[in-house]
């Protein structure tokens, strides 16, 4: 794809136009670059006392998201949140950096520190802050399609 | 339909498995006798097909990716045993061998394909493995 700088003197000018036949992949993760993965999702704190507050939550904060008993939670780092998204819903707020590895969860490969096979077919990603997430047996395509390995 | 999928595959595997060991038996035979043909009666291509597909079976009820430690070896252990009885059955009721030593033949092809998968599976995860880290390296967020 041919790439166009055009040097500024304004800042408040600044800003990025991608001429494409359609948003791909590389796009999407391009235009969440350029957007500095800015998305953010609304969840209420599960911990504190404002429990049912509303907040934003930048995705790019978030670890994984799991289904449980009919709710959603959000897991950053070290918190948990709960959201009104159904998992489903999730899967397509999120960036492409997200995937889904078992029935009940999706995870940000971009916070998988290293992943490691099991002899019954599935994988077990180790994230950042050392949790330790089960990829299942049919999923483990779907991250190898996605990471084009 | 994933079900279906894992016995239609594992069906073709196992048959070719088999292929695969009589195919092996008749170039050792051909190698030490320099004389070695393989006549089958009508039946034969066809029990090789069904017994692959009863073999299939106890892949769908033992191999699943939620066991681990030593259910899993368990089930392992229980899939092999399978198969063995299936392989054996089908090789008695279909006459694919006539004497002792011919049985054991067909009994330790068994035990070697079989390890010879798991070792495959293994070696093929690994690899998998490696492939997957050597990607998230170049995308992974720092903390």
């Amino acid at each position: 794809m041919k790439v166009v700088l055009e040097k500024i003197n304004n800042p408040e000018d600044e800003g990025a136009l991608i001429k494409a036949l359609e948003v791909t992949e590389e796009i999407r993760s391009a235009m969440e670059l350029l957007e500095n993965n800015r998305r953010s999702i609304s969840v209420t704190d599960k911990e504190t006392m404002d429990y049912g507050e509303v907040m934003m939550l930048g995705t790019d904060l978030i670890y994984y998201a799991e289904s449980v008993d009919k709710k959603t939670f959000v897991y950053t780092k070290e918190k948990c949140f709960e959201t009104r998204h159904r998992l489903y819903e999730l899967e397509e707020i999120l960036s492409s950096n997200f995937f889904r590895c078992s029935k009940s969860l999706i995870i940000n490969i971009r916070k998988i520190k290293t992943v490691k096979s099991e002899l019954n077919g599935r994988m077990i990603a180790e994230l950042l802050n050392g949790e330790q997430i089960v990829i299942s047996r049919n999923y483990v395509k779907d991250l190898k399609r996605k990471l084009g390995v | 339909m994933t079900k279906l999928k894992l016995i239609f595959n594992q069906t073709l595997m196992i048959a070719s498995a088999i292929l695969f060991g009589l195919g092996v038996q008749e170039a050792v035979d051909y190698l030490i006798t320099g004389d070695a043909y393989l006549r089958w009666q009508w039946f034969i291509p066809l029990s090789i097909i069904l017994c692959a597909f009863v073999c299939s079976v106890p892949s769908i009820i033992f191999m699943d990716d939620i066991s681990t430690g030593r259910t899993f070896k368990l089930k392992v252990v229980l899939h092999f045993l399978c198969i063995f009885a299936a392989v054996s059955l089908f090789a008695t009721l279909f006459g694919w061998y006539e004497k002792l030593s011919e049985y054991l033949i067909i009994a330790g092809m068994i035990f070697i394909i079989y390890g010879f998968t798991w070792a495959a599976t293994f070696w093929l995860a690994k690899k998998d493995e490696e492939k997957i880290n050597e990607a998230l390296d170049d995308m992974r967020d720092e903390e």
